[in-house]
């Protein structure tokens, strides 16, 4: 796969504080990774380092091989929070983002009309960013961020400010666009990084303390468990006394650690149909990245 | 009224008329716009009640951006 | 120079859809139209006002039509320069603090364009303001005082548009270095304040630009000593080189402090 773009121990220090120290990752062409790590971890200096608005204190990034290049040509910003002129109607803050980010004067307006249709803006495209209400401001962040085609998208918590519903909306507009252009975003709510990922780097106090697919994390941190629902809270006693190995009990439901263990499915089934047990539900489950990032903060 | 017959009402209104117009543009600024520093009724009062100066007023310290 | 049409559009248009393009101009035309009308009515008005006792005639100095002019650029020193500094202090700084100018400046722009596009604007707001208001002021002098010879005008105009610049200079540098606050304070010692001091501490020297406008004053009047002028004309633009330099420099140096 090709590289994108590598940064090399980044630092960004103000003052007696490091608020980014020495992290180090690089980013494959048309991946998304997920930057993930609670408030005040260093996710937003690190992607304002990227995006050429704030000078590292060490460390370099190349982008596609070169660390000289003026990396804000290539690049997409969505911040938390996007701030517009509020006397600027969606189309004219758009065509006037392409516009100085290269592109003319005929494709940056088509362009706008384009993007903002896509981000769902369609109707409002002649209405002042100053009435707009937080989603429809995320919307057009979004638009903005890709109008210029960018090689690479920076995306800061790019759906944590926003109601379940424009949540998901926003969420299923950045999916049809991974894959098309490299993503980087960050978030703290995890399930949103579990929709959509090729690589996770997690932060915690300025450092990057973890990174992998999420399969490698899964692999690494997961205890995977076997899950059944018995009929009733009797029948799992009765199952737990049977069983060789160790079992949670909560009411009717059953959990077989599996970690380290050489227990199989076949061998757990066996044991079912030998006690004739009023059985529901068996199924295996592996941790969710919640799980798994608590016992990687710890 | 031989006193307001000698006033140059010639000179006098285009200064009123312009003062006029200032105020009547902060206030369609300030209802359009209904984000203020500090209170809404109050900015309306200044730019009625003080002449030329109520509008300049409003404009650098009432106006707010969203 | 990327951008810089694009961003001075943007300018343009922020101007026109925050009124300044018209409440500016208008506050200077009425300042230039009441000038002229209250010292012709003063005496009237004094003699109606002042319960001076019959038969005493209170020698009221007879103005020359120039002196009118002079007056109201005396207006323009003190709340024309109140008005340019407080309508402008913000326009880097404000931008910077309420994160509007985060999603132009993770663009290829430059500083130096994304400065100089509100360097212009801005100038040929304030300009546009101060031209107008003389042009009515000149006007009512000519209708209740005397007229003006046009050249004189014109050319009193041109030495104080050189002043003018220069504050609009001090304050779009400050505000690209400075938080609003900062600017304010500094930017009104740094005109308003100055101008004064150097006209009653400043005799001995000449070679100032916080001079400009007593020289513009001089033009208007014909006692200009043209050396001493250039010579001032010549440091302010000089000056107004380096604020438009410091200026750029700073608006990317502070890019890092805009809320992200």
């Amino acid at each position: 796969m090709n590289v994108l773009l590598e940064a090399t121990g980044l630092s960004k220090r103000y003052g007696e504080q490091k608020a980014v120290d020495a992290v180090s990752f690089t980013l494959d062409a048309f991946t998304a990774t997920a930057l993930i790590g609670p408030n005040g971890a260093g996710k937003t200096t690190t992607l304002s380092m990227l995006a050429g608005l704030v000078t590292q204190t060490e460390g370099s990034i190349s982008f596609e091989g070169s660390a000289d290049q003026e990396i804000r040509s290539h690049i997409g910003f969505l911040p938390q929070y996007p701030k517009f002129f509020p006397w600027l109607s969606a189309i004219e803050f758009t065509e006037m983002a392409a516009k100085l980010s290269g592109l003319g004067a005929r494709e940056a307006r088509a362009e706008a009309q384009k993007t903002l249709e896509f981000v769902g803006l369609g109707k409002a495209l002649n209405k002042r960013t100053g009435t707009f209400s937080g989603g429809m401001k995320q919307r057009l962040g979004l638009a903005q961020a890709i109008v210029h085609k960018p090689k690479l998208l920076l995306l800061d918590e790019p759906v944590s400010a926003l109601d379940p519903v424009g949540r998901r909306q926003i969420m299923n507009l950045l999916k049809e666009l991974q894959h098309q252009t490299t993503i980087l975003y960050s978030t703290h709510i995890l399930n949103d990084a579990e929709e959509m990922t090729d690589q996770l780097l997690f932060m915690q106090h300025g450092k990057l303390i973890e990174q992998g697919s999420l399969n490698e994390f899964r692999q690494r941190y997961a205890e995977p468990k076997i899950r059944i629902e018995f009929e009733g809270a009797e029948e799992t006693q009765r199952f737990e006394q049977a069983s060789p190995w160790k079992v949670e009990l909560a009411g009717a439901i059953g959990w077989i650690d599996l970690t380290g263990k050489q227990v199989s499915m076949s061998d757990v089934l066996a044991l079912l149909s030998s006690g004739r047990y009023g059985v529901r539900k068996v199924e295996k489950q592996s941790a969710s990245l919640e799980e798994i990032f608590m016992k990687v903060v710890q | 009224m031989a006193e307001l017959a000698n006033i140059p009402w010639n000179l006098i209104l285009p200064i009123l008329g312009l003062q006029l117009i200032l105020m009547i543009v902060a206030l369609i600024d300030l209802i359009r716009n209904q984000r203020t520093n500090g209170p809404f009724i109050m900015w309306i009062f200044i730019i009625l009640l003080l002449n030329l100066v109520g509008p300049i007023l409003y404009f650098i310290f009432g106006r707010r951006q969203a | 120079m990327k951008g810089f049409s694009v961003l001075l559009h943007k300018e343009w248009r922020e101007q026109v859809r925050n009124f300044k393009l018209l409440w500016i101009p208008l506050v200077f035309i009425i300042f230039g139209i009441i000038e002229p009308v209250t010292n012709h009515f003063l005496p009237q008005i004094m003699k109606s006002v002042g319960n001076m006792p019959d038969g005493m005639d209170f020698p009221w100095p007879e103005f020359a039509p120039k002196e009118i002019l002079v007056s109201l650029m005396g207006q323009y020193q003190s709340i024309g320069l109140l008005i340019i500094v407080l309508a402008f202090m913000g326009a880097i700084s404000s931008e910077r603090k309420n994160g509007t100018a985060t999603l132009l400046y993770v663009r290829p722009i430059s500083y130096a364009s994304y400065f100089l596009s509100k360097w212009t604007m801005i100038n040929i707001l304030v300009l546009a303001s101060v031209w107008v208001g003389f042009l009515a002021g000149w006007y009512y002098t000519a209708q209740l005082f005397g007229s003006i010879p046009a050249a004189d005008v014109f050319a009193f105009l041109a030495a104080y548009s050189l002043w003018i610049i220069f504050v609009v200079s001090i304050v779009l540098a400050l505000s690209a270095w400075l938080p609003t606050g900062g600017v304010a304070a500094l930017g009104l010692f740094l005109t308003l304040i100055m101008a004064i001091l150097d006209s009653v501490i400043g005799a001995y020297w000449t070679v100032t630009p916080w001079k400009i406008s007593t020289y513009a004053s001089y033009i208007l009047m014909g006692s200009m000593d043209y050396p001493t002028f250039w010579k001032a004309a010549g440091l302010t633009v000089f000056l107004i080189i380096l604020l438009v330099l410091f200026g750029s420099y700073m608006s990317g140096r502070n890019a890092a402090k805009t809320t992200v």
